[in-house]
């Protein structure tokens, strides 16, 4: 971001002055340093065991792969043909037959294989889960169960065992227990969550009218993020009360129960939304625009915002009539886009760049004025990953690695959030089946 | 040992028993300074877990989200899209601006575990209320900082709402059916994903606490958090190309999309597995394409040609099926199947209800509501609803005699000089019109007069 280079900019009046810009110049030098580097800090979970067991299931890998950045000593269990997660790849594209969602979210972890459908296979299992404190269950509900490897059958093996369950429609109910047979997978997961129902333009030719999906695993991300928060906070439970738990995570419900709009728009409304393209139901404008050389993204949250944004496309005779966000909000589409209309065509007549130039500047001659009645609205290019990459901020953060995969270097995000004492970290990966059988039999005492 | 291992189960959620158990997260003391969605959510989490939460708000101001509804529609005076993200928590309203609104924030946050906060960056260390300070009084503290793009870094100071993340990280190019016209993810999904991964660090700080006593800082941006997810990075390294809008195909299934049934319904089907493709085969009674090379092995089917191919021959199948139908097969078979549910579907769903991702939930104030629940099930530590949103400022003396030990009169006193405040008389910020605060336990709070 060119506007950025050289002096700060800055957005408050707080954080102008000569006090203020001090500290504050002191504070990014502070964590930079605090932040910066993982190099012998301890773990949180270093004293934590997690036996992962999953099977074409990205919400259990991915939250096997988070606890095992927490510091955790994962063991993905997987049958000798693999789990078929493994090649699950945008275009089949991967390295040495593992695809690179699998090989993202390998991190730190040790990959054994084990038959469970042999005698060995089961005792080998329950020796694992024996000495581990978490496990996770990403098999068919009931499948563990019925192999004697269960929660129930857990608890006894190893008292005090967090046991975490992720599955489309969870361990219990009674449609849990009638649509079990049913595996996950992101998009099927994103649609029984109501995602798809908010998404694209419905006046679209066919089928470009259906709804659409997001295009990143949106379910398959919020359900690790809600696993994982539920294994920490039985963990932590744990440790002051010596009880372990069960946790049933849904991921066909996981965006549905976290961001929950759409239980309060049914609720209220008794009837769904429409979708209407690229308005949000709450604010005006909140979406991408088309400038001269691609794309912005707008937002202007209150009525001071959005009267910026007039003041910045010198279109003040827009005020009489759309005033107040009663104005601009409304349900009644066609006079959105009668608004709409206008605006994109002041947007049209910028370039990207210049866009930015000018809600910055102004925003930043606003923020003086003492009663803020001058508001903050915002504008952004709309990046493409590619030109994210070419940004400074993410490489002073490290917020990409270059992970070694068997001498290939690829390139990952880095672990988040980023904690001071105790960092996540992205230490390996070595994804390869069974790359792990010699070194944890032996540990564990597991009969080959 | 030979029960049904669903009526077992069951048995461990019974919903009828949560409030005879205990809260993993009860003795925890949460400072929330902040506002909107995104560091409210992690406070939410705590919440539903039995943590104490104070939201400190600005007087007769309030949470900017308290006022945002959709279609600028209310209820009962309040905004139904603030309610959901303040269950359980307790309502201060204290003016940081002020030498002693300062002061107080800072008593308070000594005796806290955890505070959370997401204003731009730096400006709770140029109030003096930051990290540096806190942590100098109150070691134990866990303290969160949420922003756009961290607190550190050149672009600490850039603005950032949901959306904004969104387009600094790529996302916004990534969903529709081409680059001309590509669509946010909707409902703040910038805000709700970075905020849970939040949650999950301040977790992770407090079971280190448990081992040395000792809190610690985190930084989790928004940005960073959906680059976590995103498989672009990894793609454009390895094959030199971008991967960008893909409709309603994901990428790394074959087949998948989203189809129109017969009876004009929209369902998604995507498969990730050899297996799962047998078992659509056979739901489509097209057996003899298991022998084609094209679509026998993952990778090959993942091919774009062949992808396409399978694709288009799902879809004609789906068109000739009803929505109903299909499902069927797919839960007697076993492949990913599912219909694409709508708002009011998800509200009115009985799973959702008996998993208590919805909740009937009957509130002091606001009476009875249903409303987004537990995102987790917890079997022996169960989350729960026990109270929705309160005007701003509602705990102030509760929380000031109960916390801070102040007497009567010196909260008078903070009253007087608007040190401490209330709700302004704008729409979300105030209580229901029928709502009698005179006669309120809690708004009149005094302490040894407790029932």
């Amino acid at each position: 971001m060119k506007a950025l280079k050289g002096k700060d900019q800055v957005f408050s009046r707080h954080l102008a002055g000569k006090k203020a810009s001090e500290h504050l110049s002191n504070f990014n030098e502070l964590l930079a340093d605090l932040m910066g580097s993982s190099e012998g800090k301890p773990e949180v979970l270093d004293d934590t065991t997690v036996i992962e067991i999953s099977h074409a299931n990205f919400p259990a890998l991915i939250s096997a792969s988070l606890l095992g950045e927490f510091g955790a000593e994962v063991i993905k269990v997987e049958p000798p043909d693999g789990d078929p997660a493994r090649k699950a790849t945008p275009y089949g594209v991967n390295v040495k037959g593992i695809g690179i969602p699998f090989l993202m979210e390998s991190r730190n972890k040790q990959h054994i294989t084990l038959d469970v459908k042999t005698e060995k296979g089961i005792e080998n299992l329950k020796k694992l889960i024996a000495q581990a404190d978490i496990v996770i269950d990403g098999m068919k509900p009931g499948f563990l169960d019925s192999l004697g490897v269960g929660y129930r059958q857990c608890a006894e093996l190893k008292p005090g065992i967090v046991y975490l369950a992720v599955s489309p429609y969870g361990h219990f109910t009674s449609k849990g227990k009638a649509f079990s047979n049913i595996p996950d997978a992101d998009l099927t997961a994103q649609s029984e969550a109501g995602y798809p129902a908010l998404t694209g333009n419905p006046e679209a030719p066919e089928p470009y009218n259906y709804p659409v999906k997001a295009g990143v695993w949106a379910a398959s991300y919020m359900a690790a993020g809600l696993a994982v928060s539920g294994a920490l906070t039985a963990l932590l439970y744990k440790r002051g009360t010596g009880e372990g738990q069960m946790v049933d995570i849904a991921s066909y419900d996981a965006i549905s129960a976290w961001q929950c709009y759409s239980t309060i728009w049914g609720v209220h409304f008794k009837k769904p939304r429409v979708r209407v393209g690229n308005f949000d139901w709450a604010i005006f404008p909140y979406g991408y625009y088309e400038a001269k050389d691609g794309f912005v993204s707008i937002a202007a949250g209150s009525d001071q915002d959005f009267r910026g944004l007039l003041k910045i496309f010198k279109r003040w005779d827009l005020e009489n009539d759309w005033r107040f966000v009663f104005d601009r909000i409304t349900d009644d589409v066609d006079k959105l886009k009668v608004l709409e209309v206008e605006f994109k065509k002041e947007i049209a007549k910028h370039t990207r760049k210049q866009l930015v130039k000018k809600t910055l500047a102004f925003n930043q001659k606003a923020v003086k004025d003492k009663l803020r009645g001058q508001g903050f609205p915002i504008a952004v290019e709309t990046l493409s990953p590619r030109e994210v990459l070419n940004e400074e901020h993410w490489k002073i953060r490290k917020s990409f690695t270059d992970v070694d995969v068997g001498g290939t270097k690829i390139k990952m995000p880095s672990s988040v959030p980023k904690l001071s004492d105790t960092p996540l970290r992205l230490k390996k990966i070595e994804a390869e089946l069974g790359a792990h059988n010699t070194l944890v039999y032996k540990k564990f005492g597991l009969s080959e | 040992m030979n029960q049904d291992y669903f009526t077992y189960t069951d048995g461990l959620f019974d919903r009828s028993k949560i409030s005879e158990k205990p809260e993993a997260l009860k003795g925890i003391r949460v400072l929330d300074f902040s506002h909107i969605i995104y560091g409210s959510v992690i406070s939410k989490w705590l919440a539903l877990f039995g943590a104490e939460v104070i939201k400190v708000e600005e007087p007769y101001e309030g949470d900017a989200w308290r006022a945002v509804s959709y279609w600028s529609k209310y209820w009962k005076d309040s905004s139904p899209l603030f309610q959901p993200l303040h269950p359980n928590e307790q309502f201060v309203g204290l003016d940081l601006k002020t030498q002693k609104g300062k002061e107080l924030a800072l008593d308070l946050a000594k005796k806290a575990d955890v505070v959370v906060e997401n204003f731009r960056a730096g400006l709770m260390e140029a109030w003096g209320v930051g990290y540096t300070t806190i942590s100098k009084i109150n070691p134990k503290v866990v303290y969160i900082s949420c922003s756009g793009y961290g607190q550190w870094g050149p672009l600490r100071f850039f603005p950032s709402w949901d959306l904004i993340a969104q387009s600094m990280s790529g996302v916004a190019q990534l969903t529709g059916f081409d680059e001309k016209q590509t669509y946010k993810l909707p409902d703040y999904y910038g805000d709700f994903l970075p905020g849970i991964f939040g949650a999950m660090g301040v977790l992770g700080a407090l079971n280190q606490r448990e081992k040395t006593g000792k809190g610690q800082f985190i930084d989790v941006t928004q940005v960073e958090v959906l680059f976590r997810m995103m498989h672009n990075w990894s793609y454009m390294d390895l094959t030199g190309k971008d991967l960008l809008c893909t409709g309603n195909v994901d990428p790394a299934m074959a087949p998948s999309g989203i189809f129109k049934t017969k009876d004009e319904k929209f369902i998604s089907i995507a498969i990730a597995t050899d297996e799962q493709f047998a078992a659509l085969l056979k739901a489509m009674d097209k057996m003899d394409l298991s022998e084609d090379s094209r679509f026998r092995e993952t990778f090959k089917r993942l091919k774009p040609e062949n992808a396409d191919e399978i694709c288009g021959i799902v879809d004609t199948w789906v068109k000739k099926n009803s929505e109903s139908a299909i499902i069927a097969l797919a839960q007697e078979l076993g492949f990913p199947a599912a219909p694409v549910m709508d708002d009011l579907q998800i509200a009115s769903d009985d799973w959702r209800r008996e998993r208590d991702s919805v909740i009937e939930f009957e509130d002091d104030m606001y009476g009875k509501g249903t409303w987004p629940g537990i995102p987790a099930v917890l079997e022996k530590t169960p989350g729960r609803i026990k109270s929705m949103q309160r005007p701003v400022g509602y705990h102030n003396h509760y929380v000031l005699q109960k916390v801070l030990n102040l007497s009567k009169e010196q909260i008078r006193e903070l009253e007087k000089s608007r040190i401490i405040g209330y709700w302004g008389n704008s729409i979300g910020q105030r209580p229901p019109v029928y709502y009698d605060m005179s006669t309120d336990p809690i708004i009149n709070f005094t302490e040894g007069e407790e029932k």
